[in-house]
């Protein structure tokens, strides 16, 4: 097969499925390992093209770490074609793969300075793999928190794991409408971060979720005094071939799977707001 | 190298490229398209322009990209698809055209290669025939950088000087598939070049329509992204997309499976041609869409070409071939779309 072509997918096995999320907006965590050696090495924020033969492919966030060699993991929401057929799959069976894609959070250019992740929803898996590599390298990086919401409580995702975050770093979680139990923030993720004040100073915040979520996210911000440069955000566009060429996930010349997904707000906000 | 060939022996010329697949422009039914030629004679030069752009040969509507199966239980097995590896001549392409492929490559030959578009790219030959009158009252071509007689996208361009043709090669492709039929062509003489160069002024003068200034539209529609314009411009598109599917330089597309045989189960991985003029094409699974409605949709459009692809390759991305305005059942027409943009405000 030639190497040299960019939409033939890598078989790859999935080795582990968890169920993250059940009900009528289903999310489960897949990871997948390549049936043979492949060149595949990603960025934190960056996107992979997976495919069910048969059903098609969609552009799914990377949401484990580079750090990690063993296997690639995708958390998905049940909500089109391909990702109903990916929540049909078995533990064993053989999806493709191709990429990675994009732009990548600039982890790199952050050493030093306190990270403030904001995710909402599903918003987290597109920030999980940045989260967990600034943990896995935590002398290199100040103070970590996250603050992430979801509808309700049964909504959240990854839930052990941010039990587990607990003991290394600050973690604010809240759920949109009061439930029985809940003892932490009521309200959207927008008014949690005004309750919770994170401070500007020396501080890059990294936000995902639903577009109407990111806007009130970036305002609220800014109210506490962030710069446009400090706030980062990934955004989701449909995409096709992934490589800037199909032309439907542009905003202005940008082509997100290409020139994104990954933006600050300084960049994105010279975009067309269209997206 | 510049040759004359006389319309006489022009079949027997094509008789010699045997070796290569022809298409020229058929009349089938009312309708110009380029099709497959059989027998050298049964070519036609004498036609307006094709309804569809030669882009179909290059790349084509539905395209195989892999085929996948699934033999034994688990694994599915995927087989890459290339197109078949056979030299084309297109006979009779006019200058906008042959331009759109210019600039389709830049997209296809960037950063990431398109191997299926590639392959066929480089196995084709294109012959162009300048336009001696405009085929379409809706040409614009002098309007976007182009001409009538421009050279661009071409490796042999014909001039009719009507009994003879004036052929200039431009690549060693044309020059290739001249020597084929080298007998048949002889040195042109001092009336033949005089002759062409009067034909080839006397074309751009017959042109009807025109973006004035057009210099001033792109940094114009970076100001316009809100503009109330798109809604009443936009008004009376039916969302049926011909503008995009006729356009030479239009090349959005859709990767999609299609399941042949569920036992045992097999199909193909397909590219097929795609519109941002439908509403779905920018949808999300979740239901929210960037291009909710049909003024966002023309204005992607029209940014895309007289914006975005400006700022991204240095180039309009649109030659003037007219098609869009032509078959617009509406009557949107981006010439007039573009004169407003230019003087608005």
């Amino acid at each position: 097969m030639d190497d040299t072509n960019v939409y033939i997918p890598k078989l790859a096995k999935i080795i582990n499925i968890k169920e993250e999320v059940g009900g009528a907006r289903p999310i489960k965590t897949f990871r997948t390992q390549f049936l043979t050696e492949t060149k595949f090495a990603h960025d934190c924020g960056q996107c992979a093209m997976l495919s069910v033969f048969g059903k098609g492919e969609c552009m799914i966030s990377i949401s484990s770490s580079p750090l990690v060699q063993d296997y690639l993991q995708f958390s998905i929401l049940k909500t089109g074609r391909v990702t109903t057929a990916l929540h049909d799959t078995q533990e064993g069976d053989i999806i493709g793969i191709r990429g990675p894609y994009g732009n990548g959070f600039p982890v790199d250019a952050w050493k030093g300075k306190n990270l403030i992740f904001i995710g909402g929803g599903i918003g987290l898996a597109p920030i999980w793999s940045v989260l967990q590599t600034a943990l896995g390298r935590k002398k290199d990086y100040g103070n970590l928190m996250l603050i992430y919401g979801a509808r309700t409580s049964k909504d959240i995702v990854f839930k052990e794991e941010l039990e587990e975050l607990r003991k290394e770093m600050t973690v604010h979680l809240s759920v949109d409408v009061e439930e029985e139990g809940w003892k932490e923030f009521v309200g959207f993720v927008p008014q949690n971060v005004t309750d919770k004040k994170p401070s500007q100073k020396n501080a890059i915040a990294i936000t995902c979720g639903p577009p109407i979520m990111i806007k009130f996210v970036i305002q609220a911000l800014g109210d506490l005094g962030f710069k446009d440069e400090q706030i980062y955000t990934t955004v989701e566009n449909k995409m096709k071939c992934g490589i800037g060429i199909c032309g439907r996930c542009n905003i202005g010349m940008h082509y997100v799977c290409k020139d994104g997904p990954v933006y600050s707000w300084a960049e994105l906000k010279e975009l067309p707001q269209e997206y | 190298m510049e040759k004359i060939l006389t319309k006489k022996s022009f079949p027997e010329w094509a008789e010699k490229l045997k070796a290569y697949k022809i298409y020229a422009p058929i009349l089938d039914d009312g309708t110009w398209s380029y099709e497959v030629i059989n027998k050298a004679g049964d070519i036609d030069l004498d036609f307006p322009n094709t309804v569809q752009a030669p882009k179909k040969i290059i790349n084509p509507q539905r395209e195989v990209f892999l085929e996948f199966g699934r033999s034994d239980e688990d694994t599915p097995e995927i087989k890459e698809v290339l197109p078949e590896e056979k030299p084309v001549v297109i006979f009779g392409v006019r200058p906008c055209d042959a331009k759109a492929l210019t600039l389709t490559d830049m997209v296809f030959d960037g950063d990431s290669k398109d191997v299926y578009y590639l392959k066929r790219r480089n196995q084709t030959v294109i012959i162009g025939l300048s336009c001696n009158t405009p085929p379409s009252p809706n040409c614009f071509c002098t309007s976007v950088d182009g001409s009538p007689h421009s050279e661009e996208g071409f490796d042999i361009l014909l001039t009719d000087l009507g009994d003879r043709y004036f052929v200039r090669s431009l690549t060693k492709k044309g020059d290739t598939l001249i020597d084929l039929g080298k007998a048949l062509f002889t040195a042109p003489k001092a009336n033949d070049k005089k002759e062409l160069t009067k034909i080839h002024t006397d074309a751009e003068k017959k042109l009807k329509r025109e973006i004035k200034d057009v210099a001033k539209i792109p940094p114009k529609l970076k100001e316009m992204f809100e503009s109330p314009l798109w809604d009443d411009e936009s008004m009376s598109c039916l969302r049926c997309g011909i503008c995009t599917y006729l356009c030479p330089t239009c090349h959005c597309f859709d990767i999609s499976d299609e399941v042949t045989s569920v036992s045992p189960f097999k199909g193909y991985r397909i590219r097929t041609w795609d519109n941002c003029q439908f509403p779905d094409f920018t949808m999300h699974s979740s239901g929210h869409n960037p291009r909710p409605d049909k003024a966002s949709r023309l204005r992607q459009r029209i940014m895309h070409k007289y914006q975005y692809f400006v700022e991204r390759y240095d180039h309009y991305q649109c030659t003037g071939c007219g098609r869009c305005v032509s078959k617009c059942p509406v009557g949107i027409d981006i010439i007039e779309v573009l004169n407003k943009v230019r003087d608005y405000g």
